[in-house]
């Protein structure tokens, strides 16, 4: 075999380089020449055997520049094998091309229109006459993409860029002689004519000898290229961009200050040209030419090929801060940091810790224990170095946009749980060799097993570990992670974050704390739920050990309409749950003599019910639990979950397979469940509605409209024996709902209205409150007093089912009576209080909602995050707010836009296209590649075209 | 060498203070001693198994200053001479024990001599309340005994949400004894009841059948002060172990003023 001999790196320390370039960057931004060539004629071989190999060492690179591809890949001819990728944005800003080891890629074209590229040429034209009239000749050289090139001095022949200064003063005097007063007035020129003739963005620059008139110029590349690194999981803080030209040239800014967009201002800007009248402040001037720029490349592959621990973009509005440690709080503060991918869930430990931590590692569906003793089981430690006492953490920071947790002290880390792979993990860290485990591989676990490789040089770490119930697959899986390696792991991980993102985000211009709140929901909605299998979501998700990791509603209910909009396969795996808990749910059924099935109110491994029988009160009572025997709307909420993702996303296959199955067992379950009265109506006796406050309870309004729902869907789908579809369709119309036409209030349940009317709202000191421990749990029974909505709930699940125009005699009437003693509460309530337009309760009920965990309202947060309240958080946002429902093959759009918030929005999948929707002030925009909006009858609805 | 030092008045409250003495020295694996400061007209008797040191001079600054010494964790004093008396310490006690800064043990007279087997700490949930069971515990070392934990919520602080009971009780009970018992967790149950700490703290003793209550305090009973404390001594009919909160607050390194996350 014959190896080619390697080329000499450049040197890397000739001169240092500033603190500011002191760090690994993920990406670098560059311009061409000046930059990274000399010109177009350099050699540049060694700099193409320092990107192919920065890319295989993870790190992102972009050539911008205004010429054609041709031009630098000809000089270049790098073809990385990755994981870092290469791409080349040129012809000033209007294509895009990805270079690797199958060749070059185009990914992006600016095409202009007939109309523009004449445009175009009437303004070169123009431009030419314009200066001809005042004496000077000038030519259009070129027809470039999207461009027209006219040069200023056809005298000189190609000048080399060291001659810019005397090109730009012979310029300037051939201007001046014709009354054109410089550069600067000769770019005016050509804005004027562009816009004269039509073109209504002109970018019109100059580089001294030529003026160019284009509908693109870099600053698309940089928005282009930001963007991609963006969801590349990348984000601007951690990139460096590079150029030669950032000063003004001839009373014109530098072509590389156009790399300086709004987009990229957390980047790390540098100039290592001679920039004559300076850079602009934010740009670090290096100098040095291409040498210098070399120079830096070569520190960023030897931080790389060191082993450095990656960094976090730290962008406040992204992350999740703890500085330093506080005793007291450090178990909440755990759970607000933890890092999941869907199977495996870490809490926020520091790495070095004591007995007051908690690293604990949950295994999502792994159960141990019988009955109500089943919970969640704990994995072994990986985050968890060493518990040698205190190690003195300074900064725990978690980046929601890529799931890493980065910690800063004696000994400093990068951990991840792969989102591309998940049930593997990563982890680097650099410190104390005596605090860093000894180099080895080893398999550990009981129900799960961890199988791990550690790797200790000197005072670098680096752990890769893989989990599974399956033995030798968490061993096949940590040998696939380990070939690909550290780097190639955390890109993955970053891009499957990135990508998760770009399909789910949603943004508010108008109150930054909210915004950040959200995300913070919406990361660990993501982290805590698998793409494939079953996936039961428990109460705390992976975050902790409180509910045992017992399923509730919360997932049916709360979790999965996020998932069923977003990333449908998600909310797929979350039923699958329920459907291989059928057979369960049957025999649930039948143990009580009724037909079809009946999920348990709290379940677990088998499907079988799982709730505790009794509980400790904050007043020191011991209370039965009777929600596990009574509460049996989750019946329905499970149908109900069913058909939100059969309306998201249209999945045929489901709908007509196991979809089918969930909606009819739980029909027939109701359909057995109903009792008649001497008038023929039909009652639902001894239940407990979401206001757990009142039990056993008859007729509970909720409980009865959606289980009437449950039995008209299921009439609904294809198939059904005709003859039990008329059965189902009568006992629906048979079942009572408490509806009072004269008040337009529905009674929560039969004698509701003749409890104690107690008005909570002014009673209680604050609101949320606990109202049974306030007042006692025998009082509140008797009195109109609701733990969450109830009645409520309907309009905020299904607004179609209950009568028209009852909103607001119903919010009316409920929430002053309503203590919000469910974390559940006040998100419902800021959905129903916006499609009501009280923004004001609205926002203040989001804000309780969003800041649960946060702020630890409940304090129990240390046992885990409320997920269902995060998912209720998005469901205030896109059900409430933005007034987003699926309506067949149509998602409606009814926003309610408080006046507080600029615009709200939401990136959001339907029926199997992704779309993003904008809501202001001027109303409704989506931008989306198949999908398109309309208004009908005043209301907006998206639709395939 | 620990010493648990009674002091012995000459009085009918002897007895108690004696014994609860002999008790809390088991509990703490502690020598007992005993002090009396000779007055006209009262004397003690020798006490067997129990030095017993006379001393003369001004009651409360003899005992005060027979606290402070080194080998002493704790002074025993009698809560006041006569069940009847209707204030919660008499003088001498009320001197001694707002002085000394180091845990007094305040004996009533009606109290019944046994071994301290279970300890009620009632806790409000602040860092300085934490102190007492910890400085406990610490004193205690490997002896092992019951710790009942009380958290009284008043109506401001009654929880905004209560969720699943049957998981969320157990949820906050876990955090709260790490957060304001973290020495003792898994050795500690947690009461909780709501009302007012004064009248709960003696009902629950009784209830949960404690032998001791152990509880921080900033050494002032004046008027309209410790409420909890006064009731404690008045109405419980036990031994309170009175921690002073200056004392034992020695903030562990890392707690500092709240760091929000965010």
């Amino acid at each position: 075999m014959t190896v080619a001999p390697r080329r000499r790196a450049p040197k890397a320390t000739r001169r240092r380089l500033p603190s500011a370039l002191d760090r690994r960057f993920e990406a670098v931004v560059f311009d061409w020449d000046g930059t990274a060539v000399t010109d177009r004629q350099a050699d540049a071989g060694a700099l193409r055997e320092l990107v192919e190999e920065l890319c295989a060492l993870g790190l992102d690179l972009a050539v911008i520049t205004g010429t054609h591809v041709g031009n630098v890949d000809g000089q270049l001819g790098a073809r990385p094998a990755g994981p870092g990728r290469l791409h080349f944005l040129v012809n000033r800003g209007s294509e895009v091309f990805r270079a690797d080891e199958q060749g070059l890629h185009l990914l992006y074209r600016r095409e202009a229109t007939a109309e523009e590229n004449a445009a175009l040429d009437r303004a070169a034209a123009a431009t030419v006459g314009d200066l001809a009239l005042r004496g000077l000749q000038a030519e259009i050289v070129s027809e470039r993409l999207n461009r027209r090139k006219i040069d200023l001095i056809p005298d000189w022949v190609d000048p080399p860029k060291s001659e810019i200064d005397e090109l730009l003063r012979a310029v300037e005097a051939r201007l001046f002689d014709a009354g054109i007063g410089g550069l600067r007035a000769a770019v005016d020129l050509g804005v004027d004519s562009a816009r004269e003739e039509g073109v209504s963005d002109p970018r019109v620059t100059s580089d001294a000898k030529h003026v160019e008139i284009g509908l693109t110029d870099k600053s698309d590349s940089a928005r282009w290229i930001l963007d991609h690194l963006w969801r590349r999981g990348i984000g601007p803080g951690l990139v460096l961009i590079a150029g030669d030209e950032f000063g003004p040239l001839g009373g014109l800014t530098g072509s590389d200050s156009f790399l300086l967009v709004e987009e990229g201002a957390r980047a790390t800007a540098l100039s290592v040209g001679v920039e004559p009248t300076g850079v602009p402040s934010e740009v670090l001037a290096l100098r040095g030419g291409p040498e210098r720029f070399l120079q830096v490349l070569g520190d960023q592959r030897d931080r790389r090929r060191r082993g450095d621990v990656p960094e976090v973009d730290r962008d406040a509005a992204w992350t999740i801060q703890v500085q330093g440690f506080e005793r007291r709080l450090e178990r909440a503060h755990e759970a607000l940091l933890t890092i999941a991918d869907g199977r495996l869930g870490t809490r926020g430990a520091p790495l070095v810790g004591d007995g007051g931590t908690t690293p604990d590692v949950l295994f999502a569906g792994v159960y141990d224990g019988e009955g109500p003793a089943a919970e969640l089981v704990k994995s072994p430690q990986w985050a968890r170095l060493s518990a040698g006492g205190w190690a003195g953490t300074r900064r725990r920071t978690l980046d929601l946009h890529t799931g890493l947790l980065r910690e800063d002290g004696p000994v400093t880390s990068l951990r991840f749980s792969s989102l591309a792979r998940p049930g593997t993990v990563a982890l680097r860290a650099s410190g104390d060799p005596d605090r860093l485990p000894r180099s080895r591989r080893r398999s550990v676990g009981r129900r799960v097993t961890a199988a791990f490789r550690d790797r200790r040089r000197q005072n670098l770490f680096e752990r890769i570990g893989a989990y599974d119930p399956d033995r030798d697959t968490a061993e096949t899986a940590l040998a696939a992670a380990e070939t690909a390696g550290f780097d190639r792991l955390l890109a993955d991980h970053r891009e499957a974050w990135g990508g998760r993102w770009a399909g789910a985000d949603v943004a508010i211009d108008g109150d930054d704390e909210l915004q950040h709140a959200i995300r913070f929901a919406l990361f660990h909605l993501m982290a805590s739920v698998p793409d494939d299998g079953e996936a039961g979501v428990a109460a705390r998700g992976l975050s902790g050990d409180a509910y045992r990791g017992h399923v509730f509603w919360d997932s049916d209910v709360f979790v999965l309409p996020f998932l069923a909009a977003t990333h449908p396969q998600a909310a797929r795996a979350m039923l699958e749950y329920r459907v291989r808990r059928l057979p369960a749910a049957r025999a649930g059924a039948a143990r009580l003599g009724r037909k079809g099935a009946r999920f348990p109110w709290e379940s677990a491994i088998d499907g079988n019910d799982v709730t505790p029988s009794a509980a400790r009160l904050p007043t020191g009572e011991l209370v039965p639990i009777r929600t596990g025997e009574l509460e049996e709307h989750i019946v329905a909420d499970v149908a109900w979950a069913a058909a939100q993702y059969i309306d998201w996303t249209g999945d045929d296959e489901f709908a007509a397979g196991p979809g089918r199955e969930l909606i009819g067992e739980t029909a027939r379950y109701w359909a057995s469940r109903v009792r008649y009265d001497k008038e023929g109506r039909a009652h639902i006796y001894g239940v407990i509605g979401p206001d757990e406050y009142h039990e056993p309870v008859d007729d509970n309004a909720f409980t009865n409209v959606i289980a009437r729902w449950n039995l008209r869907r299921a009439a609904e789908l294809d198939g059904s024996d005709e003859r039990e579809r008329e059965e189902w369709l009568a006992v629906a119309d048979a079942l009572v709902d408490g509806y009072d036409p004269v008040t337009g209030v529905y009674e929560q349940f039969a004698g509701f209205h003749r409890l104690e009317p107690i008005m909570i709202a002014e009673v209680a000191p604050r609101r949320p409150i606990a109202a049974d421990v306030l007042l006692g749990w025998q009082r509140v029974r008797g009195a109109q007093v609701l733990k969450q909505a109830d009645v409520l709930m309907l309009h905020h699940l299904l607004p179609e089912d209950v009568q028209s125009g009852s909103l607001l005699p119903n919010l009316e009437f409920y929430e002053p009576r309503t203590a919000h003693g469910s974390s559940l509460s006040p998100a419902v309530h800021a959905a129903l209080f916006a499609r009501a337009r009280r923004f004001d309760e609205a926002l203040v009920a989001l804000s309780i909602a969003a800041r649960m965990d946060l702020d630890d309202l409940t304090g129990s947060t240390a046992g885990g995050l409320h997920l269902a309240t995060m998912g209720g958080v998005w469901q205030a946002l896109a059900f409430g707010f933005a007034g987003v429902r699926p309506a067949g093959d149509r998602l409606v759009v009814d926003p309610r836009l408080p006046p507080q918030w600029h615009s709200l929005e939401l990136a959001l999948r339907f029926r199997g296209e992704p779309l993003r929707l904008r809501i202001d002030r001027r109303g409704v925009a989506i931008d989306s590649e198949a999908l398109t909006l309309r208004r009908k009858d005043g209301i907006w609805e998206v639709v395939s075209p | 060498m620990k010493t648990v030092l009674a002091a012995l008045a000459g009085s009918p409250a002897d007895a108690p203070v004696l014994g609860a003495a002999r008790s809390l020295g088991e509990m703490l694996a502690a020598d007992v001693a005993a002090i009396h400061v000779e007055v006209k007209g009262a004397d003690v008797r020798d006490l067997g198994d129990v030095p017993l040191r006379r001393v003369s001079g001004d009651v409360v600054e003899e005992l005060a200053g027979a606290g402070l010494g080194e080998e002493v964790v704790a002074l025993v004093l009698g809560a006041r001479r006569l069940p009847a008396d209707p204030r919660p310490l008499g003088a001498t006690a009320e001197a001694v024990a707002t002085r000394v800064a180091k845990p007094v043990l305040i004996v009533p007279p009606e109290t019944q001599p046994t071994s301290i087997r279970r300890v009620l700490v009632p806790l409000e949930g602040t860092l300085e309340s934490s102190h007492a069971p910890r400085h406990l515990f610490e004193l205690a070392g490997d002896v092992a005994f019951e710790v009942v934990a009380l958290h009284v919520l008043g109506t401001e602080a009654i929880p905004a949400f209560t969720d699943q009971p049957q998981h969320e009780r157990p949820a906050w009970e876990r955090e709260f004894l790490a957060r304001y018992c973290p020495s003792g967790i898994g050795d500690v149950r947690l009461e909780t009841r709501v009302g007012s700490a004064e009248n709960i703290v003696p009902l629950v003793a009784e209830e949960c059948g404690c032998d001791l209550i152990a509880m921080g305090w900033a050494q002032e009973l004046a008027p309209g002060r410790a409420p909890v404390v006064r009731s404690a001594l008045l109405q419980s009919g036990r031994p309170v172990l009175l921690v002073p909160v200056g004392a034992a607050a020695r903030v562990p390194a890392g707690l500092g003023a709240g760091t929000a996350a965010g």
